[in-house]
């Protein structure tokens, strides 16, 4: 079929007397075969009616090779268009080798005299419909077929580049329709003439046509390809059959695998949605990647997610606080982490409530039952938020959240693919091979979505894969076939050392000791744990999260993280002992380190009259001289500084600088200096110390340049060790190679093209 | 090959007119009067100016007559139409009633000449109106209807006029009314033929398109005739040839009807280019045969032409219809 247009409608609207149909465009290309389908009194009849002329248009513009048919002389419309229609007429006295050759009538003389271009033209049309043998015989003397195709041969004859057909096989047996069908596939086939044709048959109908017109009640009901007009449910509304026994009819008018296909999906330009077939199943680091490989490419580009519910957050500039995922793949795009990329954060309490933080700011702790009513109020910020993010770039990249198929709870979602319809995002399933059981995760979670969502999702990915790729190309196959959706890559096993979202960390579980020895206590409510990471990059160090005193063993470094409920926490190390065991340690001349709520347990008392926590007080442990009012306010800062007066091992550190954030609810103040043994440890009174204990309230004091090699040296030339610790970078910079290593591995696993074709981005591929 | 046939009748019965009526001629003497010899014999004036010019207007109008009729039929696909089914002669018949009526009885002395001139008027005057109404007529039943129905109201008020006069003149009209070939000059047959052989030729050059809307007029429209021309083209000259044929013989019936069935039986086609001048010479041919009766069967005594049609013609009619198959199932 060729592109160039025979004949096109615009804004047609036809009728008898009152318009019956209004607004009809229609395009035929050559060889083009239309049929127009549709219950009786529809309009068919009348649509071709007006398109041959016999009745006036109420409207509209129908042009005939680009040009309005109104402006053109009937014979050179006769010379394009030529129809059979359904009147049966049948002249007397003429034989159908004369009717045939009035075909010619556009192309012939005053008097009609057949030149012999016309009586080969009549030869011809006369062998194309197989009538050459009756061809002198009376019109009135042959059989109804005989007619039809009688007539068919003079509108052949007329050598038209349309040809309209009214209802052609009515009234016909089955060895004519199949006849007067295979002669309107030739001429579409062989002489690209172009086919309009109303049909009752749809089974034939759905056969031979490239194009289907649907016109019903509400006039043309559909315009598309066999298949996607061919479905059982709108083919049930259109002639009114709903629920109505087929069996007589035998074969049914429907494609038995087409399913129903409701209004297109939205579909925004450059916006892609990671979603996971579980938690864990590498979104977040899928999409960390993506926004690097994007950036590298020389896009805008942000993340974003709805809602994110993890311990470990991140205080922006403008001091508002968000997802530490978020701001870990903000660092990705080379940007700035902005509170718009994660408008909702929900910070679990316990098992049944979380602190709400909306676009940074806390607004309450919700119990779950609570919150899962009032995230409908959330869904104009999260979408302010989205705008917000799409304005400031190219790309977004979203992650999702879980699996966008926990049915139960699907009502409502303002994560998954509920966001993606908002967004209108393209999505990328994730699945995890290392687990077990991708095929279930990947094509279940495909079954399980609506048929909408599933033609959101453009592909797949296979994460976590260990060992040869090439072994698992089967597996791609089976997946692609059974799902119908594109594997977009299998990325291997990647281990890189990036900031976790929630508790579901590797790291919890790593217990091996090694050479140097940092234990950190895991309290029940631990968060902001993301202080000790920048240890983990020495070989020689382990960093293990304990979870009762016997683990403790002898480390180099005992570290008490962030809380969220420190006074619940402190009497929970009270309840298993570890309160002894922290300060016989601190008294053997241990090194302990308290960040945030850890420094606060250090501390004396701890009182939350607001129970903005858990309300009461408790007493702390009393190494240090500080007592600490929990407060409504929650004090969220960037912090800037240095290390003031470290005194005991730590000594050396004074005077480096130091970059972190503070995110807490209480507010401590020295109680009592101790005759000058208490010094400020971290500027700005962030923090005191005393001997060998520290703590300061500053998350990622760690982080910046080389404060954690000079930590670790310290420590290890104090218990005579050696420490390798060329390998501790700064944090950010070595972060930033983890990114590129990411990035570089996404980039060869994955199908960018195909990437950047579900966003609407057609990329020059370099 | 039947053309041949029509030919041959046609002379035969031009002989048989000159030589016969009234008063009989021998063929000698009508050779030599033929030939160019004495003007002052008394069969000179009768050959010349009451037989020739009489067989002349038969042969012209008789022609016009069947032309119209066809041109009618095919147009309305209707096989009981015919010349004056538009309601020419009904127009013509009110206007000449008209001129006798009220001019003549008042003494003014109109030649037939005006009685030509009124015919003429009057059924032009009809053909405008079904003109205009043929504009806005979405199918041609309408058409014919409106032409029965001008007909009728033509008609009636004639007889409205009638009762208004006086015996004589109501004889006068009943006489013009059965329609005669008698008292035609070579300069009606001048005029006549004029008429008459314009239409036929245009008659003639609408062949084509008339044959194509022998399939229909979607059909017809479909292969690029343009439709509205064509039924102006036809109404003006069928009514034309009508209106020719009222004026100068005044109605003479059946002959426009039957004649383009014969012919069709005979030539065994429905195609224009044969059937126009087909028509035309079988009308001449009938007429010429009915006129020979007309004159001679109760001679002196000349029978008004349009009994001898009826007479002759309506057997052949009512056989026609008898036998045609119907066969022609149209759907709308």
């Amino acid at each position: 079929m060729r592109e160039d247009t025979v004949i096109k409608t615009e804004s047609l609207s036809i009728g008898y007397d009152h318009e019956l149909i209004k607004d009809i465009s229609l395009r035929l290309t050559p060889g083009c075969i239309m049929s127009l389908i549709g219950p009786n009194g529809s309009g068919k009849s009348t649509l071709l009616k007006t398109l041959t002329g016999q009745l006036k248009k109420k409207g509209g513009v129908v042009y005939l090779k680009a040009e309005d048919m109104d402006a053109c002389k009937g014979t050179d419309i006769a010379k394009l268009m030529s129809m059979v229609d359904t009147s049966r007429n049948i002249p007397e006295l003429m034989s159908c080798r004369e009717i045939v050759e009035m075909g010619r009538y556009p192309y012939t003389g005053m008097l009609g005299i057949l030149s012999e271009e016309d009586r080969v033209a009549v030869k011809n049309a006369l062998e194309m419909t197989d009538t050459a043998d009756i061809a002198d015989r009376p019109f009135s003397a042959v059989s109804d077929g005989q007619r039809q195709r009688i007539m068919l041969a003079r509108a052949i004859c007329q050598d038209p580049e349309i040809l309209i057909l009214d209802e052609p096989t009515s009234y016909l047996d089955i060895r004519f329709k199949l006849q007067i069908l295979d002669i309107i596939r030739r001429l579409s086939e062989e002489k690209q003439v172009a086919v309009l044709m109303s049909l009752h048959e749809l089974e034939q109908a759905m056969r031979i046509s490239h194009q289907v017109v649907a016109i019903g009640k509400n006039g043309v009901e559909r315009i598309g390809t066999p298949r996607e007009v061919f479905e059982e449910s709108f083919i049930r509304s259109l002639y009114g059959i709903e629920g109505m026994d087929m069996t007589l009819t035998g074969a049914v008018p429907w494609f038995e695998d087409v399913k129903a296909k409701k209004t297109p999906i939205n579909k925004a330009r450059g916006v892609i949605m990671i979603q996971g077939t579980m938690s864990a199943a590498g979104k977040s680091l899928i999409a960390a990647g993506l926004c690097r490989v994007f950036a590298r490419a020389g896009y805008k580009v942000m993340p974003f997610k709805s809602q994110n519910m993890a311990l470990n957050s991140f205080v922006t500039r403008e001091g508002l606080e968000m997802g530490r995922a978020q701001a870990m793949q903000a660092e990705c795009c080379m940007r700035e982490p902005l509170v718009c990329m994660n408008p909702v954060l929900l910070k679990p309490t316990d098992d049944k409530g979380s602190q709400v933080i909306v676009n940074g700011r806390v607004i309450g702790n919700m119990r779950a039952v609570e919150y899962f009513r009032y995230k409908t109020q959330l869904i104009p910020e999260i979408k302010k938020a989205f705008d917000k993010c799409r304005e400031m770039s190219d790309i977004v990249v979203i992650e999702g959240a879980g699996s966008p198929v926990e049915i139960n709870l699907k009502k409502n979602d303002i994560v998954n693919m509920g966001l993606a319809e908002m967004t209108g995002a393209a999505v990328l399933l994730v699945g995890d091979i290392d687990r077990g059981g991708v095929f279930a995760q990947l094509i279940g979670t495909l079954d399980l979505l609506t048929t909408e969502e599933r033609e959101r999702v453009g592909g797949l990915i296979v994460n976590k894969f260990r060992g040869d790729i090439k072994l698992f190309e089967d597996g791609v196959k089976i997946l692609e076939e059974r799902s119908g959706k594109k594997v977009i890559g299998v990325v291997p096993f990647t281990d890189v050392n990036l900031e976790d979202e929630d508790s579901l960390s590797g790291r919890f579980d790593k217990q091996q000791k090694k050479d140097f020895d940092i234990a950190v206590i895991r309290l029940a409510h631990i968060s902001n744990f993301t202080d000790f990471d920048v240890f983990e990059q020495s070989e020689d160090i382990s960093v293990r999260y304990v979870t009762e005193p016997s683990q403790l063993g002898k480390p180099d470094i005992l570290m008490i993280p962030g809380t969220k409920n420190t006074i619940a926490d402190l009497r929970r190390l009270k309840e298993q002992g570890f309160d002894e065991a922290i300060c016989a340690y601190a008294a053997s001349g241990g090194v302990v380190i308290g960040i945030c709520g850890g420094y606060q347990i250090l501390g004396r008392k701890i009182s939350d009259p607001d129970s903005s926590e858990c309300g009461g007080e408790e007493e702390g442990l009393g190494l240090l001289p500080v007592d600490t009012v929990m407060s409504a306010e929650k004090t969220r800062t960037q912090f800037e500084g240095s290390i003031t007066g470290a005194q005991g091992i730590l000594k050396d550190l004074c005077g480096k600088e130091i970059r972190g954030y503070e995110i807490h609810m209480g507010v401590s103040v020295l109680s009592d200096s101790l005759n000058g043994e208490v010094k400020e440890f971290t500027s700005a009174a962030t923090g005191y110390c005393t001997g060998n204990v520290y703590g300061t309230y500053v998350h990622g004091v760690f982080d910046a340049g080389d404060i954690a090699a000079a930590l670790t040296e310290c420590v290890a030339a104090a218990h005579g060790k050696s420490v390798d610790t060329a390998s501790i970078t700064d944090y950010r910079s070595f972060k930033e190679t983890q990114y590129e290593k990411l990035a570089d591995v996404l980039e060869e696993s994955l199908d960018m093209q195909a990437i950047y074709e579900m966003m609407g981005i057609t990329r020059v591929s370099s | 090959m039947i053309f041949i046939i029509l030919l041959v009748l046609l002379s035969a019965l031009v002989v048989i007119n000159i030589a016969t009526g009234t008063v009989s001629l021998k063929p000698s003497e009508i050779i030599s009067i033929l030939s160019g010899g004495s003007d002052d014999s008394p069969y000179y004036t009768i050959l010349y100016n009451i037989r020739l010019p009489r067989i002349a207007a038969a042969i012209v109008l008789g022609g016009a007559l069947a032309l119209s009729g066809y041109l009618l039929q095919t147009f309305f696909d209707n096989p009981i139409v015919g010349p004056f089914v538009l309601g020419v002669s009904s127009g013509a018949k009110l206007c000449v009633a008209l001129i006798m009526i009220f001019f003549l009885s008042k003494g003014i002395s109109l030649g037939s000449v005006a009685m030509i001139i009124a015919a003429f008027v009057g059924a032009l005057t009809v053909m405008c109106f079904v003109l205009l109404i043929s504009f806005k007529a979405k199918n041609m039943s309408i058409l014919v209807v409106c032409g029965i129905m001008i007909g009728y109201i033509c008609s009636a008020v004639t007889d409205l006029l009638v009762t208004f006069a006086d015996d004589s003149n109501i004889v006068n009209l009943h006489n013009w009314s059965m329609g005669s070939l008698s008292g035609i000059n070579w300069t009606q047959v001048l005029q006549m033929s004029v008429i008459t052989f314009a239409c036929l030729i245009v008659a003639f050059l609408l062949s084509k398109p008339m044959g194509a809307y022998r399939l229909g007029e979607a059909y017809a429209r479909n292969m690029g005739v343009n439709i509205t021309f064509l039924r102006i083209m036809l109404i003006l000259s069928a009514s034309m040839l009508a209106a020719c044929v009222v004026a100068f013989a005044g109605p003479i019936s059946f002959v426009g009807i039957a004649v383009p069935h014969l012919m069709r039986l005979s030539f065994k086609t429905s195609e224009p280019k044969v059937m126009v001048p087909a028509s035309f010479i079988g009308g001449s041919v009938v007429t010429l045969l009915c006129d020979c009766l007309a004159r001679n069967i109760f001679a002196p005594t000349e029978v008004s032409i349009s009994s001898v049609t009826a007479v002759l013609l309506v057997p052949v009619v009512i056989s026609m219809l008898l036998k045609r198959r119907k066969n022609s199932v149209k759907n709308a």
